[in-house]
């Protein structure tokens, strides 16, 4: 199972939650199975998916997922243990491992070596950290959005690869205002 | 205590609800204030850079966030200013501690102090630059500027307005 596979296997969850998506493929390919306002294609700032979602946990009750990536979990560790203080119920990071840097050609990250994200995570304070194949990933997001008394961490490991898609046309402020306006705080569209 | 107070104020009065903070000594009183705050969201946060993508999501939320820094910490972040919240053209105030202004006994505070400016020049980010008690008046009004261009804005506190805010 690879990226495209996995995101095709969790789309009805995603469609019923807000949902940050990590830059390049993963939005692209999300965008490809299926497109909803609700949402976020980062077009930018890899690293800060996790980020993103938590700042939008703290602000609003809904649930939020980030789909984050090893290689961008890598880049900003720093907000695990942030996660680990600080994240509120309605919050799951779903971190798509595939020990490759697929957006730049599936160069090798070092969670294809020696690096367990579980064990970092664990470490900076997060308490319910889930590693799990791509197909128990389902079945793990559904127990995570059910749980309304904890956030979740859920590492997916799956195979690299990618499929071939073109860039997201939609435009920065178009992807802003129609999810804030699906959270139903933007009245003027 | 009574500058912190009055930049809080100030920052509250023009509508921000949601506070992170990398640690400066120079903010530790705004960092007091808020942590005893009810009414507003506040966190530390390890770095900026992770601090910019919280605010932004937070403005999602419909928050309107500020982060308190170092002026080391817009080193820190560059690319995330641009590519997130200037792309998605999101509202949040950076509350700077200038580090490396007159006052400042650390030399090696004085690098980042020297391009700090220029850098937020650069990022054609709105500043206002507070060197003495009077200009803090300003900052509510600067605040709101930033939701009515939906931009970053920066507001500098300099060394010597904030080292004997005791």
């Amino acid at each position: 199972m690879n990226r495209f596979d996995l995101l095709n296997k969790v789309q009805n969850i995603l469609k019923d939650n807000l949902v940050i998506c990590n830059i390049g493929l993963p939005s692209q390919e999300l965008y490809k199975i299926s497109d909803q306002p609700n949402f976020f294609y980062m077009l930018g700032s890899m690293g800060l998916s996790s980020s993103i979602g938590l700042g939008l946990s703290l602000s609003q009750n809904k649930h939020v997922i980030s789909i984050d990536g090893d290689g961008s979990v890598l880049m900003n560790m720093n907000t695990l243990a942030t996660i680990g203080n600080r994240a509120p119920s309605n919050y799951t990071l779903l971190i798509i491992d595939n020990g490759s840097y697929g957006s730049t050609g599936d160069q090798r990250t070092f969670t294809d070596e020696k690096t367990s994200l579980k064990d970092v995570a664990l470490g900076a304070g997060c308490k319910n950290v889930v590693e799990c194949s791509g197909e128990e990933t389902v079945n793990e997001l559904n127990k995570a959005i059910d749980d309304k008394d904890n956030s979740y961490v859920i590492i997916s490991k799956i195979n690299s690869g990618n499929v071939k898609i073109d860039p997201i046309p939609l435009n920065p402020i178009t992807i802003r205002d129609r999810f804030r306006k699906f959270i139903g705080k933007v009245k003027y569209l | 205590m009574k500058i912190s107070k009055k930049i809080i104020d100030n920052l509250k009065k023009g509508g921000v609800d949601f506070y992170l903070s990398v640690p400066c000594k120079l903010l530790a009183n705004m960092i007091d204030i808020l942590e005893n705050d009810k009414d507003v969201y506040y966190s530390a946060v390890p770095r900026e850079e992770e601090g910019m993508g919280i605010c932004a999501g937070a403005y999602l939320g419909n928050k309107f966030p500020c982060i308190m820094m170092q002026n080391t910490g817009i080193g820190n972040s560059v690319n995330a200013i641009v590519s997130l919240l200037q792309l998605y053209q999101m509202p949040v105030v950076f509350l700077i501690s200038y580090r490396g202004t007159p006052g400042e006994p650390v030399g090696a505070q004085g690098g980042m102090a020297k391009i700090t400016e220029d850098i937020l020049q650069t990022l054609r980010i709105p500043m206002l630059h507070c060197s003495s008690e009077k200009e803090l008046d300003k900052i509510s009004t600067f605040s709101k500027h930033a939701k009515v261009v939906e931009s970053p804005v920066a507001i500098l506190c300099d060394f010597n307005l904030m080292k004997d805010d005791k």
